[in-house]
Order: C-alpha cells, then sequence, then structure tokens
C-alpha cells in the first residue's frame, strides 16, 4: 500500500484558492488508508466550511477513480468529467497527482495528501509503517522476509550492528531493531546460517529511473 | 466523582418495602444487575451494570420496582391523548431497534390509520398497558419486536413472544377474540451496492459480528443472519458503498435538513444513540433551538452528516454515545469517538473544532445527558456571541 496522509487544510486552500469550480479526485487504488468518495466528499465539506470563513466560495465536484496513476484509465475516465473545471485536486499518491498532470496537461493538478512510502497499515494501533524502498534489489528471500533496508534503521545489509538494545534500536528506543526481527525469523525457519553470508554493498545503479516490463 | 454518582437520579429503583423476594426480575435481568441481597433476602439494584431496559418493572408481580421511562402512568397518558390525535383504534407498539418509519410499519401490518408508540423494547411495555389500551377502546395491538436475536436487550424480544402469547389467551377468555395482539418481527440491516464496492475490507475489518466477507473477485458480502445493525461498517465505508436500513445516508440528510430549516439559533444539533439516551413520549423536552437524530448506535454517526449539518448553518454538534462497556453493538461505540476525534482535529484546522462534541452517557443517569448538552449548549451560545460581535 502507498501511505499518505491529509495535508493540512490551510495548505489545501492556498493551493486552490485562485480557482472556483474544482474537480475532487478519490483514489480507489492503494492509498492507505483508503482515499475514496467518502474522503472526496469529506475533504469538499471541509473546504467549503473553510472557505467560508475565508470568504472565498467553491464549487466542487466530487468523483472517484479505480487507480490514478493508469494513465490510460485516467485519460479516458476523466476526460468526460473536466467540463468547466478549472482545477484538479487529486486525493491520490504523487504517481496518481503526476498521472493526472500528464493526461490532463491543460489543467492544474493539486496533491490533498502527502505521500510517505510503500508500507502496511496496523490496524489496532492505526498506525502505517515502512516496508519496502523499493531497491530494485529485492533480499527479502535471504533475510527471512524482512527487510533490512527499511526496518533496520540504518538500512545495513549486514547486520547487527551492535547497538540493538533489548531488541530495540539505539537510535530510537522505540523502534524495534530489524535484525533482531531478522535473526528471530531465520531461527524459526532453521536457517542462521544465512547470517553467515556477506551480503555486498547495494549496486545503487540497479534501481534505475525506468524499467521495462 | 463518586459524590457525582449518589448525587444523581437513577432511572431504576427497586422498594424494597414492596419486593416479595420472588425473584422474577433477577432470573429476567440480561445484565445480572438484580440480586437476592444475602442478609434481607430483597433484591437489590446494581446500577451500574443495569442497561435500562425494563424488563424487570414490566414483570414485577409485587410492583416493587420504578423507573423513570416508559412507565405505566406514563404510557397511558400517552395512549389517552394519542388516540385522539390519530384518531384510530389500532395501536402499533414497536421497538425503536427494528421499526422501520410509520409508512414501512403500515405496510408491514396492512394499516393505514394506527397510534404509534415507540418504545425501546416491547420487554418493557406491562401487560396491564395492553389491558388499559384495550379498555379505552383500542380494538387491534400490532406488536413490531426485533428478530429474537436481534434483540439488543438479549431477553426484551423472547419475553415478548410469551407475554403475548399468554394475553392473546387471556382476551380470547374474556370474549375479545384470541387475536387482538398481533406480533410481526423485524430487524434493520446493512445494506451494499457492490458497484460502489472497492474492496477495501474495512468493514470485514470493522464489523463487530464477522458478517462482511470479501469475496474474490472483489466485492464484500454480507451474511444477513449475523448483522445486527450497528451500522458501523457504512460509516466507515470509504466507498460509500454501504448503507443501513432506515437510518440511510439520504434519509438522515433529509430529516437533517428539516430540522435545520426550522431552529432557532444558535442552532444546536444532536446525534444520539437511540440507547444512550431515552427520550420522553412526547419528545417535547428539547428546546426550540435544539432537535435530535436517534441514531442505532453511535457508532452509525456519519462524518458525512456531521459536515453536512455545519454546511447546513447549524451552530454546533453534540454525539451521545453509550460508553464502550455499555455498547448494545459489542463496543462499537469506541470507533465513533475515534472518527469523532479525527474529524475534530480536521476542523480544527479551519477553526470549528469547538463546535463538536462527543460525550458518553447512559438513560440510567438520565441528569447526565441533560447536563453535557446544557453545558454544550452554553459553549455555543459564547461562541456564537463571540463571532456576532
Amino acid at each position: 500500500m502507498i501511505i499518505t496522509t491529509q495535508k493540512p487544510l490551510d495548505e489545501v486552500l492556498d493551493l486552490i484558492s485562485p480557482y472556483r469550480n474544482i474537480l475532487i479526485v478519490g483514489c480507489d487504488g492503494c492509498t492507505q488508508p483508503p482515499r475514496g468518495l467518502r474522503e472526496a466528499k469529506t475533504l469538499s465539506q471541509l473546504l467549503e466550511l473553510g472557505g467560508k470563513l475565508r470568504n472565498r466560495e467553491f464549487t466542487f465536484k466530487e468523483i472517484t477513480h479505480p487507480k490514478q496513476c493508469d494513465s490510460y484509465l485516467a485519460a479516458s475516465m476523466l476526460r468526460p468529467q473536466i467540463d468547466g473545471v478549472e482545477a484538479i485536486l487529486s486525493l491520490a499518491c504523487g504517481v496518481g497527482v503526476q498521472t493526472l498532470t500528464k493526461v490532463l496537461p491543460e489543467l492544474p493538478v493539486f496533491p490533498a495528501q502527502n505521500t510517505h512510502f510503500m508500507g502496511a497499515e496496523e490496524r489496532e494501533a492505526g498506525l502505517m509503517e515502512e516496508m519496502c524502498a523499493g531497491c530494485g534489489d529485492c533480499l527479502l528471500g535471504l533475510t527471512g522476509g524482512i527487510c533490512p533496508v527499511t526496518r533496520c534503521t540504518k538500512g545495513l545489509l549486514n547486520g547487527i550492528c551492535g547497538g540493538s538494545r533489548n531488541g530495540k534500536c539505539e537510535l530510537n528506543p522505540e523502534r524495534d531493531c530489524g535484525w533482531i526481527l531478522i535473526y528471530e525469523q531465520l531461527k524459526k525457519q532453521g536457517k542462521l546460517e544465512l547470517l553467515k553470508e556477506f551480503r555486498p554493498p547495494r549496486d545503487y545503479q540497479i534501481r534505475g529511473w525506468r524499467v521495462t516490463t | 466523582m463518586n459524590e457525582q454518582i449518589i448525587e444523581d437520579r437513577v432511572a431504576v429503583e427497586v422498594n424494597e418495602d414492596h419486593c416479595s423476594s420472588c425473584c422474577i426480575c433477577s432470573t429476567l435481568c440480561p445484565y445480572e444487575a438484580l440480586n437476592k441481597h444475602p442478609e434481607t433476602g430483597k433484591i437489590f439494584l446494581e446500577i451500574e451494570k443495569c442497561q435500562v431496559c425494563g424488563l424487570c418493572y414490566s414483570a414485577c408481580p409485587a410492583k416493587a420496582i420504578d423507573t423513570i421511562y416508559y412507565d405505566i402512568d406514563s404510557l397511558i397518558r400517552y395512549l389517552t391523548r394519542a388516540k385522539q390525535e390519530y384518531e384510530s383504534d389500532e395501536l402499533v407498539i414497536m421497538c425503536k431497534g427494528s421499526a422501520p418509519d410509520f409508512s414501512g410499519i403500515g405496510k408491514l401490518f396492512g394499516v393505514t390509520k394506527f397510534i404509534p408508540l415507540s418504545v425501546p423494547c416491547i420487554g418493557r411495555v406491562p401487560e396491564e398497558v395492553f389491558l388499559k389500551a384495550l379498555l379505552m377502546g383500542i380494538k387491534r395491538i400490532h406488536v413490531l419486536a426485533c428478530d429474537e436475536d436481534y434483540c439488543r436487550f438479549q431477553r426484551g424480544s423472547p419475553v415478548t413472544r410469551r407475554r403475548i402469547l399468554a394475553l392473546n389467551l387471556l382476551f380470547g377468555q374474556l370474549g375479545y377474540g384470541t387475536e387482538v395482539i398481533t406480533l410481526n418481527r423485524n430487524s434493520l440491516k446493512v445494506k451494499v451496492d457492490r458497484d460502489l464496492c472497492i474492496a477495501c475490507g474495512n468493514c470485514v475489518y470493522y464489523c463487530p459480528y464477522n458478517a462482511a466477507k470479501l469475496d474474490s473477485p472483489g466485492a464484500v458480502s454480507f451474511d444477513l443472519s449475523a448483522c445486527k445493525g450497528c451500522g458501523l461498517c457504512v460509516a466507515m465505508c470509504p466507498a460509500l458503498a454501504l448503507d443501513m436500513e432506515n437510518w440511510e445516508r439520504e434519509s438522515i440528510s433529509n430529516l437533517l435538513a428539516e430540522l435545520s430549516s426550522g431552529m432557532k439559533l444558535p442552532k444546536i444539533l444532536v446525534f444520539r444513540c437511540q440507547w444512550a439516551v431515552f427520550s420522553p413520549l412526547d419528545n417535547g423536552e428539547l428546546a426550540p433551538n435544539i432537535r435530535s437524530i436517534d441514531l442505532p448506535c453511535a457508532s452509525r454517526v456519519d462524518t458525512f452528516h456531521i459536515l453536512e449539518a455545519f454546511q447546513k448553518g447549524i451552530d454546533g454538534i453534540l454525539i451521545a454515545s453509550c460508553s464502550e462497556e455499555d455498547c448494545k453493538q459489542e463496543g462499537a461505540s469506541k470507533n465513533a469517538q475515534h472518527s469523532v476525534t479525527a474529524l475534530k482535529e480536521r476542523l480544527g484546522q479551519i477553526g470549528l473544532q469547538d463546535r463538536l462534541h462527543f460525550c458518553t452517557v447512559s438513560p440510567r443517569y438520565p441528569e447526565r445527558f441533560n447536563r453535557e448538552l446544557e453545558q454544550f449548549s452554553q459553549k455555543i451560545e459564547t461562541i456564537s456571541l463571540k463571532e456576532s460581535k
């Protein structure tokens, strides 16, 4: 899931302030928490109320989209919706915002979200944690299915660093030590010998800006 | 805090002098709040456990239990007045938990004109009320109770079945026929629009009854026999794909518009869980600037409606919920508190945070809700005054 948080309303109001007719587009794709039709309506209600207090009047239309990052889908579904629209406010991640910009170049597209990372939601605690850095060189097969790049604070490929205290990281005592998690997991799987394997420094060239399918 | 509890009037009381120690109440009480005192042999009530279902009141043969809600006198007073107002000799007694709107009720019983009597749980209505109704000239009594496994007070609905069976037999013996009272059952449940569903799984996670299932290839379906109609999934659905029978998004919006247009300033709207606040029968107790909308559970409270109310010019919104412990829906109400807190945070960004307030109350202490409402009203009045200056 792509983890996003809502932008402060003040900031959004500033972004849209030069415009009047605004299309709010939710995204039913991978944004987490879901930013679908409800969030689009909620945002429109909040912005209308906020606008009123600032003597600004907006006309909003709210729709949602299955996944804004698909340029073909985005173009075909949004084109018929933009009559009279002066600006688009997107509830998608940064990828969605950029895709809309690409397929609707005549319209300004603004983000209503801050995009953080690829992660998962711990529902009970309502916490979202980063799980994957998209490094392009997946090590999970060698580390018991736990990513050292994101889960180790220092992103060490050859842990453990020696700064681990009671299973927590020395840099942040609230945070689990990723390498302890890897150790425990490998122990469960009877694969502790994997820890002895040396993992060479990452080849940052692999993390290209473009790949072909 | 303790002193406060002692001061507050309570909704149910046992009069030891009248108690015959028969223990019918304690066998009926779904919450084990009534027990025999080991020394006096009399029944005593642990008010903190009481959920004010009223079963004990309706069943006590010695009239040793008093309640301030829907007692015999006020029910009879209401019937006398309502019989004239509605000009009918057919009475419909319905449980708030499962009653659709009045036109729905009419369809259910095949009646067009009737005297409505809406109560939280039919199990709290004593035999005496049925008898008095007949004496008043009411010819037929239709009872709409919840399905037995849907009853918010667990035993209220089963007790109703037995009570009506006995009453009809009795009426038969008296010569009124054996079908004076007809019993219908109903439940109000979730509705899903699978075309709108985005298969996010929120409802599967939140449903306290495991009624929601995500099918492949990707739309939710509900096991309606498991759904208990709290409405939490509806309030949490990010795609607006779910709705709740009788508490449809649109019907609440319509009610909201209707109420807000007729209110005095400053307008205060209360969303109340119908199990957290019991309203008096005539519902005339609210000041002209205050109106309320009952919900099946506080968890049905929808951020959409809160914001819509503000848009319609409501000055303050109070949410009255049961505490998590008292919640009749497996603690679903705690989620309402989370949603309201999150919304309040966002309202804070545009300076409206003080206009929304969430409180937990119980009908066992009627004054606490009144106090919450009074304090909130004063706050909203102060804010309104400041702004008008």
